[in-house]
């Protein structure tokens, strides 16, 4: 009998597999989605409104940094950067040094919470414990170093807040090299636990197509062969000076994202561990006059992908105009496209691989 | 229901709805529960069902459009519950104040038993206030008791109710009661 009845499930907008409010609506046949319809608003706030509006633009950078606490500190320094091109400042080597070794630590960070949360809703609580443990090493770095676990206001505009001694630098570099051991181990894991590559290889494949045609970035786009990375591309960080490395992977299923998020926390760790080694000398804030005229883009890579900044003032003390395009917002229709064929049963595992972040996308 | 009640007021299920947050409260959520801080000593668990919890953990300044969720999910929790308010912008719509989609922090909605304040607060102070949410909601537990109490408990013949029992025994608790 070939009943082809459409059954609709609602996940969302409240949900134990989300962290966030976002709803879909999946239009399931025999268990197999066949189409979804995401609504992403729910934590729309009118950031951008606020911006442009009620603060002044040396407030701004710890308003963006609300937009997102997992990436907040990637927000705040996109920011700063646009309106220092503005202000015709430029960075000295410590300052851009700090500031990269802060969004490379973040970065650790995010990418440990989603493979987290990709083995908790594949049922593997042990191992989201073990992760959290371990994440936890990266944490206390950064309060080590900025005074703070999750919003740290490190970057102003002109420089950073706060400084690292000898004694924090060599502290941060042998934590990280605890961490690269728990690392590998959890390496190992993904390798040859047999639960885990039966949950999640051939599952939620992105071929390299559909990455390329529906705009995908970041671990996903990188997962499925397509080499961008921001830091490759521009140069407004000395990624290269401090053995920065593109992680790919060809089969863009979610065993992929994984290998491609714990091999890019490798880089990060490598990269920071080389800057906390051989950081410039110099002061960590320049003096900065002015009122932001013109109009400047960013981009910085997030760990989630492309972030874009466009910042537009007149030479008054609020700025006209403040853009932001969020990576998440970006990678929803690839997510689509994913979610249509697989089954239901795959849908929070799949979901957590994208590791969206809908406080970015809603803004 | 002595024996009932031991395990009743140690096992607290918490409902964590985020109301427009920035993440941050929500990951330090994740962290406390994680094995370093380890919230489920206090036998607190989360879970995703309104229906099964105790404590009500809202994050974030309550945008237009979940603010119909919020209360939805509020009502639909049983009583006893208390309802704890983490991060600044819960307590008041901190950096989100004012802004034309946020509605200023939740106790327009709902009222709330402990506020945990910080942007973001640590898992420490997150700690502390589920704590303080745990003996506000013992004490909640024992005045929903506090009518039984006052019949010197519940009296039944064949199965019903024997209010005229009961309410001999009132009498008699107040004749003995000391002025
Ligand atoms: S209190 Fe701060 S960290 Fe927490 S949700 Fe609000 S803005 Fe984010």
């Amino acid at each position: 009998m070939s009943d082809t009845k459409t059954v609709q499930i609602p996940l969302g907008s409240q949900h134990i597999a989300l962290l966030e409010p976002v709803a879909f609506t999946f239009q399931t046949q025999n268990e197999r989605i066949i189409a979804v319809d995401a609504d992403v608003g729910f934590v729309h706030r009118g950031v951008e409104r606020a911006c442009a509006s009620t603060f002044t633009f040396d407030q701004v950078a710890t308003v963006v940094a609300r937009v997102c606490g997992l990436c907040a500190i990637t927000h705040s320094t996109s920011y700063v950067l646009a309106v220092e091109e503005l202000l015709g400042v430029s960075m000295t080597p410590r300052i851009a040094y700090l500031r990269m070794l802060m969004v490379e630590l973040d970065r650790i960070h995010s990418h440990m919470l989603c493979l987290a949360h990709t083995a908790e809703n594949a049922g593997f609580e042990a191992l989201f414990m073990q992760i959290m443990h371990e994440r936890e090493i990266v944490m206390r770095l950064q309060e080590s170093i900025t005074g703070n676990r999750v919003q740290f206001d490190y970057v102003t505009i002109g420089g950073v807040n706060r400084d690292i001694d000898a004694m924090v630098a060599a502290h941060v570099d042998s934590e990280l090299s605890r961490l690269r051991e728990k690392i590998e181990h959890l390496y190992g894991l993904f390798d040859t636990n047999i639960t885990l590559s039966r949950r999640y290889q051939g599952i939620g494949v992105l071929s390299l197509e559909d990455a390329m045609k529906l705009n995908a970035l970041g671990p996903i786009a990188r997962a499925s062969g397509l080499a961008i990375d921001v830091r490759s591309q521009t140069s407004t960080f000395p990624y290269h000076e401090v053995g920065y490395a593109i992680q790919t992977h060809t089969a863009g299923d979610i065993d992929a994202r994984n290998r491609v998020r714990l091999a890019e926390i490798f880089n990060s760790i490598e990269m920071s561990q080389n800057i906390v080694r051989n950081i410039p000398e110099g002061e960590i804030i320049q003096k900065v006059r002015g009122k932001p005229n013109g109009q400047a883009i960013v981009r910085i890579e997030a760990p989630r992908g492309e972030i874009f900044y466009l910042v537009r003032g007149s030479g008054n003390k609020i700025l006209d105009r403040v853009r932001i395009k969020t990576p998440t917002f970006s990678t929803i229709p690839a997510m689509i496209r994913t979610f249509e064929g697989s089954m239901y049963a795959d849908a929070p595992a799949i979901l957590a691989s994208f590791d969206p972040c809908m406080s970015c996308t809603a803004k | 229901m002595k024996w009932f009640r031991q395990w009743a007021q140690k096992s607290p299920w918490i409902l964590h709805y985020n109301a427009g947050s920035c993440n941050g409260c929500d990951i330090e959520i994740l962290a406390a529960l994680g094995p370093d801080y380890d919230l489920e000593r206090f036998g607190v668990l989360n879970r995703g069902n309104p229906k099964q919890s105790d404590i009500f953990l809202v994050t974030g300044p309550v945008t237009y459009r979940s603010r119909e969720r919020l209360v939805e999910l509020y009502t639909q929790i049983p009583e006893p519950k208390v309802v704890v308010a983490m991060g600044a912008c819960t307590a008041t719509g901190g950096v989100f104040r004012g802004m034309y989609n946020v509605e200023d922090g939740i106790d327009t909605y709902i009222p709330v038993d402990v506020y945990i304040p910080g942007c973001a607060p640590s898992p420490q102070l997150l700690i502390d206030g589920m704590a303080k949410a745990l003996e506000i909601w013992v004490q909640k537990s024992r005045d929903i008791e506090k009518p039984h109490r006052l019949f010197g408990g519940i009296r039944k013949t064949l199965h019903y109710l024997d209010r005229r029992t009961m309410a001999q025994t009132l009498a008699q608790s107040k004749e003995k009661e000391p002025q």
